[in-house]
Formats: C-alpha cells, sequence, structure tokens
C-alpha cells in the first residue's frame, strides 16, 4: 500500500511537470511577443525588444523554462503583461472561486446522480424510463444553454438567486452561498446525469452477480442487498465517474464563470488567452492541473481503498 | 530427467525413429522478473516425448500446469528454460515465420467450443484460414473444407454458415477440421471435450479416434479427467503443480497407481456404479491424502509434500527423481 | 441464466454490430432521421436558405417567429434559421474530426495494448495522466497558442478524448485477443498485425460506432461552448454557440432567442446520443437476481392469484418432507422450460437430478426457493413443503422458508459469495438474521460452523475475502452459509463441477457427513453420474424438462430402465476402466431438442436407437418394476425383457452423420 501511494504521488508529480513543459511550449508558441502584448499596439520596436530582453524572452527556452520552475516551485508564477499584478496574489484570489464552483457541483451531481440511478435500477418499470428520458436530456443540454434558462427563470423572472457576480465567504456566507447557486446548479446537471447513468448501469451489474443470489437465499432483507451489498459491489464504477466529473466540471467552470461573472480561474483562463497574457496563461494551466490531479489522486486513494482485492495487493 | 519412452510400446518400430515430439526440461514461470523469482513456476522441469502415432495423454488439476504445456508446444507461451523439439528441429522460441512453416504439421484443438471458432466469420473462412496463410487459392480452400466438414459429419453447405448456428458439440467438430485440414502430424488436444455433454462427448471422442486411426495421427490428449484421458491415450503423463509425479502406461497408472498424489486422483474420480463407488471411496479415505492446503506452494521439495501421507523430512529437503517404480516413471522417494 | 436462448446465440448476438437495432428501437430511428435531415438540410442550404446569413431585416429585430423569419430573429434582424442551418455543416463537420481522430487514435491504441503486455503497460500510463487533466483548460491554453482554427481545435480535442475511447476499448479489445480463436490463428502463424486486423477489429466494430456516436455529441457541445465563451469561428461567420451567446444577452429582452439554436443544438446531440445507446443495447441482457420493484410487484400479485387458483394441500403435512407434484416452470410469455415433474424428498436423504445441459435441472431446483431468474416462474403444479405450497408462496413467505428451511450452494462458490465482504461478516450476519442471536454468539458460532465444514484454520478464514481463499475452501464456506440457518433441505446446484476431482471428493464426503450428522435432506443438481453413484439415495433422471426416469440411485444406475439413461451410462468413460475401454464410447445422434422443438410425443424418441410408432404420443411416468420407481417409456419393460443395450452405433468419420440442423432463419 505505501508503495502504491508513493507510486501514484510519483506519477502525479510527473503529470504535474510535463503539464508544465507543455504549458510552456504553447505559451511560447502564442502569436506575439511578452512585449508586444504588455506595451500594446502602437508601441516602437525598440521598447518591445527592450522589454523582451529584460523578461529575458531571448534566453534559450531550456533557461527560461528552469528559471519559471525555480520561481513558481517558491510560489512566484510570475507577473501579469497586461496590468503587471502578481499572478500568484491573482490565482489564489481566484482559486476558492472556483473550487467552491467545482466541489460544489461534484457534491451535487454525485447526490443527484447516485439517487437517481439508484431509483432507476431498483425501481424499474416507468419510473426508470422516465429517470432515463430526463437523463438523456439533461446529457444533451449544453451547460451554458442549461445555465441561461436557469438566469431567466429564478433571476430574471422570480429573482430568487442573483443573476450574476461572487460575494467571497468572508464577506457573507448566506450571500455566498445564494451566489454559488446558480452557477452549481448550471455545473451539476450534466455532472448528475453522468453520474445517474454511470449508477444505474453499476447497480444492474451487481444485481447480476451470483452472491446476490446467495443473499437472497439467505433471507436477507431487501433493502440490505440493494443498499449495503449491491451500492457497495457498484461503488467503485460510482467513485471512478465521480472523479472523472470533477475534472469535467473544474473544466466546465469556464463557462460557468463566464456566464455568471464569477472571478474564478476559469475567468482568467478566457481573459489571458483572449489578450495573448503569457506567463498567466501558463499559470493558470499548472494551477488548474495540480488541483485536478491532487483530487483524482485522492479519489484514486479512496477507490482503492473500496476494493479489498485491491487493498490486500 | 526425461522419461524413457517405454521399449514394450505397441507400436514397437517407431520407437526407434526420432520422436515427433520432444518436450526437455521445460520451465515456464508466469509474471516479471521479481515475481517470477519468488513463486515456484508454472511448469518445473517437465519432460517427456511423443512417437509417431502415438497418443500421450497429460493430466492434472488445476494448477497442474498442463495446460501452459499445451501452449509452450503452441509458442502461445514464452518458455523460461529447456526445450520444445518437433520433428527434431528446435521449435522452443519460433517466431511467426517459423510457426507458419510447421504450424500444417502441429496443431491444436481448444477447450471452449464457444470461443475457438471466429464468430463473425463463416466456418468456410475459418477452416480456410489455415490454408489461405499457405497460399492455398480460395477455391481449392474451400473444396478442401467442404470434404473436412463432411470427414467430421457436417454437411458439406456448412461453410457458409456461422458458429452461432451450430450446437456445442458440432462447433467442437468443426476444431477438429480446422485442426485437421492441414494433414498434421500432431494435434495438441487441450480440454477438447470438457465443455461437451456426455453425449455429445462421447461422439467427439469417437471422432478423434477414427480419425487418428484414420491418418496415423498423433495427440498430445491434455485433460483433467483421467478417465477421458485413458480413452484415447496409450500413455499418461501426470502432473501436480508443474511436476511430473507419474507417467507409464494409462492401464498402469491408472489400474495400479504408484505415485501417493495419482492413487488420490484415481480414487476420487467417481465411477457411475453405486457399490464399486462405495469401495473407491473406502479406499480414498483409507489413503490419507490431506485435504489440498490453502497454504501457498513453497519452492524446493516434493510439491505434493504437505498433502501426503507418506511425506517426511527428505521430501520438504529433496526434489525426487522420477525414478522407475513397476512399468511407471514415478517421482517420489517413497513409492 | 436465461434459457430461451442457447448461450451462444446470445453471445453473437452481443457483438454483433445491426441495423436492425436502430430500427427496432424509436429512439434511435428519430435521431437517425433527425440527423440525416439536418445534415442534408445543411448541405444543400444554399438553394433553399430563405436569407444570407449577414441579411438584417431592420423592420424585425429581435423578432418571435413570423411568417417572414419562421424561427425569428436576432438583435441585428438576422434570420435564426438561415444562420442556424448556413452554420450546421461546419459544425457537424469539424465535430466529425474529433470522433476520427479520437476513436481512431483511441482504437489502434488499444489494438497495440492488446497485443503486448509491456505495450499495455505504457499507453495505459499515459492515457491515465491524459485523463487526470483538465482538459478544457488546456484547450483553452491551446486555442491561446493557435488561434480559433476549428478544425485543429476539434483535432486536438480528439487527441485528449482518445485516451477515454482507449479505456473503453481496451477491454474488450483484450477480451477477443484472449479468444481461443486467436490461439488458433497464432498457432496458424498469422502474425500479430494481421490478429488485429482479422479477428479484433471487427469484434469491435459495434463499440467503435457506438463511441463515435457519443463522442460526435461530445464534440458538438464542447464546440459550442468554445463559441459560447467567443472562441468560436472567427466573426461574423455564425455558430450554434455564438449565436446561444448572442441570445443570453437578450434573455431579458428577448427570452425566445434562446429557443431556435438551443432546441435544434440539443436534438442534434440527443440524436447523437440515442444512436449510439440503441446500438449499444445488450440484445439480451443478463438476468438481474434480484429484480426490481416493478417486477417485483406484479410477480406478488401472480403468486397470490396462483395460491388462490391452486387445488388445497392434501397431503398430511410431513415435517421435513419435500414433495414436488405436477411442477411445471416456464417463460413468461409461454415456452416452457420443465414439464410436470415430480419426486419426493425423505429427511435424511439425497435426491440426484441427473441429466445433460438444457434437461431444466437447475430450473427446476431453483423454484424450490422461489428463486428462478428474472422473467422464468412456475406455471403450475405444487411444491409441498410442510403443509406449505411454495410454488404459490409470495417473496415475503419465501423468506421465511429460505435459509431457515431451505438452503441453496451453488456451482462457483467464488462467484456465490460478495467479494466485498469477509466471510466472517457474512457468516455472522446471516447467522444473527436466521437464528436471531446476538452479535458475539454469532461470531461464535460462525466459527464452529467454519469448523463443522472441515475447516482447519477456521479463525484466519473468517478474517479473509473471498478472493483469498481458494475454491475448495470457498465451498466450504458456502456450505457453511448454507447451514447458518439450520436448514431441513439443502439445495445443491452442481456443487462440485467446478472443482478439482480430489476436491470434489472431499465435498462430497462432508455433504455426506452432514446428512448423517443432521438429518437433512438434499437435493443434489448434477450431470455427473458418478456423483450420484457417490452421494444420491434417489435419483431423477431428466430429459428435455421432464423426469424420465426415476428410484433408487442403485437400481437406476446398474439396471437403468429408461433408454436415456442406458445410453448416459453407455457415453461415459468412467463407466470403464483402462482394460476394459472400449474401441467405441456409445453416443446419442443429435443433441438435447430447444424447449420450443419439443414434440409431443416422447421427447427422446428422435434420438432414441429403440424408437417406434408407439413413441408419438405423451408418455406417462410408468411403474418400471423395480421398487418404487418410474420410467417415462412405453418399451421399457421390452428392453428389459430382451436385455437389450445401447449400443455404440454412431458411423466412422468417413460418413455423413445425421445431424439436427438448427433452422438458417
Amino acid at each position: 500500500m505505501a508503495t502504491f501511494v508513493t507510486k501514484r504521488l510519483l506519477m502525479a508529480l510527473a503529470t504535474v511537470l510535463v503539464v508544465a513543459v507543455l504549458a510552456f511550449l504553447l505559451v511560447h508558441a502564442m502569436p506575439g511577443s511578452p512585449g508586444a502584448v504588455s506595451l500594446g499596439a502602437g508601441a516602437s520596436q525598440d521598447a518591445i525588444d527592450q522589454l523582451n530582453q529584460s523578461l529575458g524572452w531571448n534566453d534559450p527556452l531550456v533557461v527560461q523554462f528552469f528559471r519559471w520552475l525555480g520561481d513558481a516551485v517558491q510560489g512566484n508564477l510570475g507577473n501579469s503583461l497586461i496590468d503587471g499584478r502578481s499572478i500568484s496574489t491573482d490565482l489564489s484570489n481566484r482559486l476558492p472561486v472556483t473550487a467552491s464552483l467545482a466541489a460544489g457541483a461534484t457534491v451535487l451531481s454525485a447526490i443527484f446522480g447516485i439517487v437517481l440511478g439508484v431509483t432507476a435500477a431498483v425501481r424499474g418499470g416507468l419510473l426508470d424510463q422516465l429517470i432515463g428520458g430526463f437523463v438523456g436530456l439533461l446529457v444533451a443540454l449544453p451547460a451554458f444553454w442549461i445555465g441561461v434558462v436557469f438566469v431567466y427563470l429564478f433571476a430574471v423572472q422570480s429573482s430568487v438567486f442573483p443573476a450574476t457576480g461572487y460575494v467571497p465567504f468572508e464577506v457573507s456566507p448566506q450571500e455566498w452561498a445564494m451566489s454559488l447557486a446558480l452557477p452549481v446548479i448550471t455545473l451539476a446537471a450534466g455532472g448528475a446525469a453522468f453520474i445517474a447513468r454511470q449508477t444505474r448501469a453499476s447497480m444492474l451489474e451487481a444485481l447480476q452477480q451470483e452472491h446476490i443470489r446467495t443473499l437472497r437465499a439467505t433471507a436477507t432483507p431487501t433493502w440490505k442487498i440493494l443498499y449495503i451489498h449491491a451500492l457497495r459491489y457498484a461503488s467503485l464504477p460510482i467513485v471512478a465517474s465521480i472523479a472523472l466529473q470533477f475534472i469535467g466540471l473544474f473544466g466546465g467552470s469556464v463557462i460557468a464563470e463566464q456566464l455568471f461573472a464569477m472571478p474564478g480561474l476559469g475567468q482568467a483562463v478566457q481573459s489571458s488567452v483572449s489578450t495573448h497574457d503569457a506567463p498567466a496563461v501558463q499559470g493558470v494551466v499548472v494551477i488548474a492541473t495540480v488541483v485536478v490531479v491532487a483530487v483524482n489522486l485522492v479519489l484514486e486513494l479512496a477507490t482503492k481503498f473500496l476494493d479489498p482485492k485491491l487493498r490486500a495487493s | 530427467m526425461s522419461i524413457e519412452t517405454p521399449l514394450r510400446h505397441e507400436a514397437g518400430a517407431s520407437v526407434l525413429q526420432q520422436p515427433l515430439l520432444e518436450v526437455r526440461d521445460l520451465v515456464v514461470r508466469y509474471g516479471r522478473r521479481r515475481k517470477a523469482a519468488a513463486a515456484p513456476p508454472a511448469v518445473d522441469s517437465v519432460s517427456f516425448s511423443i512417437q509417431p502415432g502415438e497418443t500421450v495423454g497429460l493430466v492434472g488439476e488445476s494448477g497442474s500446469g498442463k495446460s501452459t504445456i499445451g501452449k509452450a508446444i503452441l509458442g502461445l507461451q514464452k518458455v523460461s528454460g529447456g526445450s520444445v523439439g518437433f520433428q527434431g528441429e528446435d521449435i522452443t522460441h519460433a517466431n511467426a515465420g517459423k510457426r507458419r512453416a510447421i504450424g500444417s504439421e502441429l496443431r491444436a484443438v481448444f477447450q471452449d467450443p464457444n470461443s475457438s471458432l471466429n464468430p463473425r466469420k463463416t466456418i468456410g473462412a475459418s477452416l480456410a484460414e489455415p490454408l489461405r496463410v499457405r497460399g492455398i487459392s480460395g477455391a481449392e480452400a474451400r473444396t478442401k473444407a467442404e470434404d473436412m466438414l463432411e470427414r467430421v459429419g457436417l454437411p458439406r453447405d456448412a461453410v457458409d454458415r456461422y458458429p452461432s448456428q451450430f450446437s456445442g458439440g458440432q462447433r467442437q467438430r468443426i476444431s477438429v477440421a480446422r485442426a485437421l485440414i492441414c494433414e498434421p502430424k500432431l494435434v495438441v488436444c487441450d480440454e477438447a471435450v470438457s465443455a461437451l455433454d456426455l453425449s455429445t462427448q462421447a461422439q467427439v471422442l469417437n471422432l478423434l479416434a477414427d480419425l487418428r486411426d484414420e491418418h496415423g495421427l498423433s495427440y498430445l490428449f491434455i485433460a483433467h479427467d483421467i478417465s477421458v484421458v485413458q480413452f484415447l491415450a496409450k500413455r499418461v503423463v501426470v502432473l501436480y503443480r508443474g511436476q511430473v509425479m507419474e507417467s507409464g502406461l494409462a492401464a498402469a497408472v491408472t489400474e495400479s497407481p504408484k505415485h501417493p498424489f495419482t492413487q488420490a486422483l484415481v480414487a476420487a474420480s467417481p465411477v457411475p456404479r453405486p457399490a464399486e463407488q462405495a469401495e473407491r471411496r473406502a479406499v480414498r479415505e483409507s489413503l490419507g491424502v490431506r485435504t489440498a492446503a490453502a497454504v501457498a506452494a513453497t519452492p524446493g521439495g516434493c510439491p505434493f509434500r504437505q498433502r501426503c501421507p507418506l511425506a517426511t523430512e527428505l521430501c520438504a529437503a529433496e526434489r525426487p527423481a522420477l525414478r522407475r517404480v513397476g512399468a511407471s516413471e514415478v517421482a517420489c522417494h517413497y513409492a | 441464466m436465461i434459457p430461451t436462448l442457447p448461450a451462444t446465440s446470445r453471445k453473437t448476438a452481443l457483438t454483433k454490430l445491426s441495423g436492425h437495432r436502430l430500427i427496432n428501437s424509436p429512439a434511435g430511428l428519430a435521431g437517425t432521421l433527425w440527423l440525416s435531415a439536418i445534415i442534408i438540410a445543411s448541405l444543400t442550404a444554399a438553394w433553399w436558405l430563405p436569407y444570407k446569413t449577414e441579411d438584417q431585416d431592420f423592420t424585425a429585430v429581435l423578432s418571435g417567429p413570423t411568417a417572414a423569419h419562421w424561427l425569428g430573429t436576432d438583435e441585428l434582424g438576422r434570420d435564426i434559421l438561415s444562420r442556424i442551418f448556413a452554420s450546421a455543416a461546419e459544425t457537424l463537420g469539424t465535430s466529425f474530426i474529433t470522433v476520427i481522430v479520437g476513436v481512431g487514435l483511441g482504437t489502434l491504441l488499444a489494438l497495440a495494448a492488446a497485443n503486448s503486455q509491456r505495450g499495455e503497460g505504457i499507453i495505459s500510463r499515459v492515457t491515465e495522466v491524459m485523463m487526470s487533466l483538465p482538459g478544457t483548460v488546456i484547450i483553452l491554453a491551446i486555442v491561446g497558442a493557435v488561434g480559433t482554427n476549428i478544425p485543429l481545435i476539434m483535432a486536438i480535442l480528439g487527441v485528449l478524448i482518445s485516451a477515454g475511447i482507449y479505456r473503453v476499448i481496451l477491454g474488450q479489445a483484450k477480451s477477443l485477443q484472449n479468444q481461443l480463436y486467436v490461439d488458433a490463428a497464432k498457432v496458424d502463424g498469422l502474425g500479430p498485425f494481421a490478429i488485429s486486423v482479422r479477428h479484433v477489429l471487427p469484434g469491435l466494430a459495434t463499440t467503435i460506432v457506438v463511441q463515435s456516436a457519443l463522442i460526435f455529441a461530445v464534440g458538438l457541445l464542447i464546440q459550442a461552448g468554445l463559441a459560447f465563451i467567443g472562441f468560436g469561428p472567427p466573426l461574423p461567420q455564425p455558430s450554434w454557440g455564438g449565436m446561444i451567446q448572442s441570445a443570453s444577452q437578450h434573455v431579458y429582452d428577448a427570452p425566445w432567442l434562446m429557443v431556435p439554436t438551443g432546441v435544434v443544438l440539443a436534438l442534434t446531440v440527443l440524436s447523437a446520443n440515442a444512436i449510439g445507446n440503441a446500438l449499444g443495447k445488450a440484445a439480451h441482457a443478463t438476468a438481474s437476481h434480484l429484480p426490481s420493484a416493478a417486477i417485483r410487484r406484479k410477480r406478488a400479485g401472480q403468486a397470490v392469484a396462483a395460491a388462490s387458483a391452486a387445488p388445497p394441500v392434501q397431503d398430511a403435512p410431513e415435517a421435513g418432507k419435500l414433495s414436488v407434484r405436477g411442477l411445471s416452470v416456464g417463460v413468461d410469455g409461454g415456452t416452457p422450460l420443465v414439464t410436470d415433474v415430480a419426486f419426493d424428498v425423505e429427511p435424511g436423504t439425497v435426491l440426484g437430478l441427473v441429466g445433460e445441459s438444457g434437461c431444466g435441472k437447475t430450473m427446476t431446483a431453483l423454484s424450490l426457493m422461489g428463486l428462478l431468474p428474472t422473467g422464468v416462474a412456475v406455471t403450475s403444479g405444487q411444491i409441498l413443503w410442510n403443509g406449505k405450497n411454495l410454488a404459490a408462496a409470495t417473496d415475503k413467505d419465501m423468506d421465511a422458508i429460505r435459509g431457515r428451511d431451505i438452503a441453496l450452494i451453488s456451482q462457483e462458490p467464488m462467484r456465490a459469495l460478495d467479494p466485498m465482504f469477509t466471510v466472517g461478516y457474512q457468516l455472522t450476519s446471516a447467522i444473527r438474521r436466521l437464528r436471531s442471536v446476538g452479535e458475539q454468539e454469532a461470531a461464535a458460532e460462525a466459527l464452529s460452523l467454519l469448523e463443522k465444514v472441515g475447516i482447519v484454520d477456521a479463525k484466519r478464514i473468517l478474517k479473509t475475502y473471498p478472493h483469498q481463499i481458494s475454491g475448495g475452501m470457498a465451498q466450504r464456506v458456502a456450505i457453511a452459509l448454507a447451514l447458518s440457518g439450520n436448514p431441513r433441505l439443502l439445495v445443491a446446484d452442481e456443487p462440485t463441477t467446478a472443482l478439482d476431482v480430489t476436491v470434489q471428493a472431499e465435498i462430497l464426503s462432508l455433504l455426506r457427513s452432514l446428512v448423517k450428522d443432521t438429518g437433512m435432506s438434499v437435493v443434489m443438481v448434477t450431470h455427473d453420474l458418478g456423483v450420484v453413484a457417490d452421494i444420491c439415495d434417489h435419483v431423477a433422471v431428466m430429459y428435455a424438462g421432464q423426469v424420465v426416469e426415476n428410484g433408487r440411485a442403485a437400481s437406476i444406475l446398474d439396471n437403468p430402465r429408461h433408454p436415456y439413461t442406458l445410453a448416459l451410462l453407455a457415453a461415459d468413460p468412467h463407466a470403464n476402466s483402462a482394460h476394459d475401454m472400449p474401441e467405441r464410447l456409445a453416443t446419442i445422434k443429435g443433441q438435447v431438442p430447444q424447449p420450443k422443438d419439443w414434440p409431443t410425443g416422447c421427447r427422446f424418441a428422435a434420438r432414441c436407437q429403440f424408437a417406434g410408432s408407439a413413441c408419438t404420443v405423451p408418455i406417462p411416468l410408468l411403474p418400471s418394476g423395480t421398487g418404487a420407481g418410474l420410467v417415462r417409456c412405453v418399451k421399457a419393460d421390452e428392453l428389459a425383457m430382451e436385455g437389450l443395450a445401447w449400443v455404440p452405433t454412431d458411423v466412422p468419420a468417413s460418413h455423413r452423420l445425421d445431424i439436427i440442423e438448427k433452422d438458417m432463419a
């Protein structure tokens, strides 16, 4: 077990490193030198060259990368080319927004997905078909469309929730929750559908296992067969699908943040890509990767713990 | 520790010939380096040979390595040590090209009739595949396939049908046809009738016997059931945990087994006559063989020692070599 | 097991790509129609669209549907319908790039990985890394580098998605690679590439098509999402996502704008998903061992109806005696699987139900516990136990019987135990439930039960999970579990078939001593006549859903009366020892008929050496003349009198055999 954890930790580290290299290369493939981006249109070529020189843009790529890496491990991701702000500071302010969004949406979609999936598998019949149809619709509707409709229904028509904006938790926990509600529901809709499908399939597969017959043959109550034994058997693929969902939702937050004007990582990616703010893009890609890889690692260890066969080995 | 072919073998003349198949000190280990070194090998220094026209049975329980030996001979399993010789040629590590060259003479029938034919190909296409690989034209291959189907008792027009249109027994006949279509010298039958019901099993066993007599074939007949093996095989090799325990004429091994494991195996195989079965049961219970222990196999010594009523310290210290006891070769210090 | 189809045709049905499945599914059909319609409409858009994409109608800005603008107009008065269809071709086409790259690359990787273990190790590592990346963020970073070059972006998306496709396909590719026909091809000398192309790839066809449809939908959604956040095709070119984005700006003043594009996008995604689901649907899914609540409700209703319809129990109830009378089991919808089966099991005796596969012996055994698979039910007859008719009992009634009165052990002990819980947990929770005792008492009882079934280190075994013990050990545990309610009857469904012969002997000895010690009775389902000889007091030989002969095991095995029993014994190589092994074994021509093909007369007549004109009418069970034995053969007396034996008649292989063809339809 200990060697497994070390192995996985090393893998995760390697993943982050590979992404850092890729992001670095991508950023260097972006059109326009940092000097040109920073000084904007109309700057003289001399001024641009001078700025590029001082930013180390003309150094060999390897030197630049290790300089960036050395700074990055000390928590310094450089400064924005657009407004000169520290990227680390900016992202550390943005991370809680996206993290709340993604975590909230993952938890919500897990709860709804599991309940819907288990219900469909266990009840069967008409209810199964209804849930199947509903889930199919949720999968097909784009999140941004659902989001706009939510805004129309809950913010425009009835103003239950604020349409846009984010209130930090420190300012007002209640308003924080209200400001998160619509984006989280928007994000969770598709995720819940995905998890519901996985849950239904895993539950049905679990109920096909022969040990279910043994349980029935020893007069095990139905609720116990369903919710202790079958659900336990089905839990591995369900947890795996939740992990995948978190990765997807973390990325999906780009759209939700744009739609609901949330100052999160997604918005930072979107704006830094549009403005060709190279160090900002690089920083946000690496931070996003670190978060996703870390959460994935935790969930993978959880899966490992759930499976007695893996736990023993 | 090679097993001498008994000189009293009925096909007396063939003894002087070069063996058709010669397996020498075969070792197969599963897993990667460190794992493989820790566990005892799946096949541990197994040697035997098959003369032209002879059928040898390989008997053992699950984990005895019998199927692994078959796979190693067919090139489906990497060999860790020892050699496999076919018609005097070393084929231990033969590549696909070499396999193609000998593939028409060394063929196989596998256990599961459901998976041994590609469900998406017609019977004709499956039968023609070994011929087409060897450059025989489509029309000729088709005619040969039709002839072969007729020989195994199926209608000629079966060539255009799919495996799902046949029953398990019929499919196993088709597998036999596929093995024999290249006019082979040796057919490895790996649990070829184990998945079949009694009456169909008998059909396929009869078919195998008929074809052997017609063509002078050799079989390596691998099975867990010693009674099935002794229907076809004159000589049997009994395996336990990858090692040869006993080998000799089928009649001798089953009627008067010498190795404690063979004794247990024979006594445990039930006969459908209640009175005789009661006697067998009494014999089995008097043997005092211990239950298949949950303890993992440990390398060194006799692999059967943990279950053996005769086991002593010697058995843990020293792996018994095969030696002649009566008419058979037995690997036991005390047989 | 669903007995309506032979196992094999079920298997092929699962793997064959079939257009029928698409047409047979309403959603799949609708999806195909919509997708074809939208593709045709978009390709021909130039000829029929009422407006150009940039035509502005200032008289109708942000209008709803009108005669001039069927789907309304946007903030610049541009016709929505025209813009949707003008941009459809490119949207669909570029999504297809993702499909080609993603599914193509994923399939290639899976084929390569299935071919070599080392390759699999490397590829799986890499794809794991790819799957744990925040894909959207990376795609955006790529957009930053290469600009909004949609085809290129969609291709790169395909590369990222290929990791997931690889995961889906790998398992199947590996299982195809492990098929014996691949081994056979290797023996033929086919190289790895040829095997992948000829034997593995065709088997993946369904999965590839299904995944393509699903990935197409994903591509559409992601592409629209990119356009929504401003990374769509360069303006003024319209795109679905871009149109929804601009519609979202007008959600306050013109909410209608959200509808047309959103619905078209959603319908297209739904269609692709529906096609994928319809094609990927398993034709015959394995039956659930616990039917859904909806089915259970229906069942309960049927049981009540059957109970009220059944004649009252007449026999005086005798404790611990099982009497089965006129039992018929069938598939819902008609096909019978077991007809008119009758037998008695006295306390302390072992009854063998013996026959080849497809004879209905397992169905008979499972009906005793009310555990028939979903879709199969008792259609008539009585199962009398302690004065109750179990055939008409509800699931709830059965719960009072299961485990406490009648217990079950099955063929594959490993699969019969729950892999997620320890042996100890499974045993103690059953004991607590069935004996109504406390935790500690149950734990002590579990230990003593394991010792009773011959497990030496019971303490250790209690702590293990099923995968940590051997098959023989697992069957002992399964027997201990069956004993946890002190049952009076044990239903054993081929309990030793999956075990080695030396282990089988041990398990049979254990069962025999349990019968002796506890006085319980056993119904033993087996195909092995040797097992019958070893442990059974009585035997019922089954053929094609009927009992064809029953009586004392000793008299039937030593002196069989029914031609089928005769034939089975003659075909069994175990009946002969090495020195008297015959040249040929007896065989029975043809095979056991499918339930739908059962004749009205003697069901064995078509395969019987002794069949005559008297065999074409239904044959009742008649006294066989040996003890209380019964035999279902009109010629039994004649055969016995003349001492006829089943002779090995099958013709040498060079002659054509008479085979029963399956219909070619």
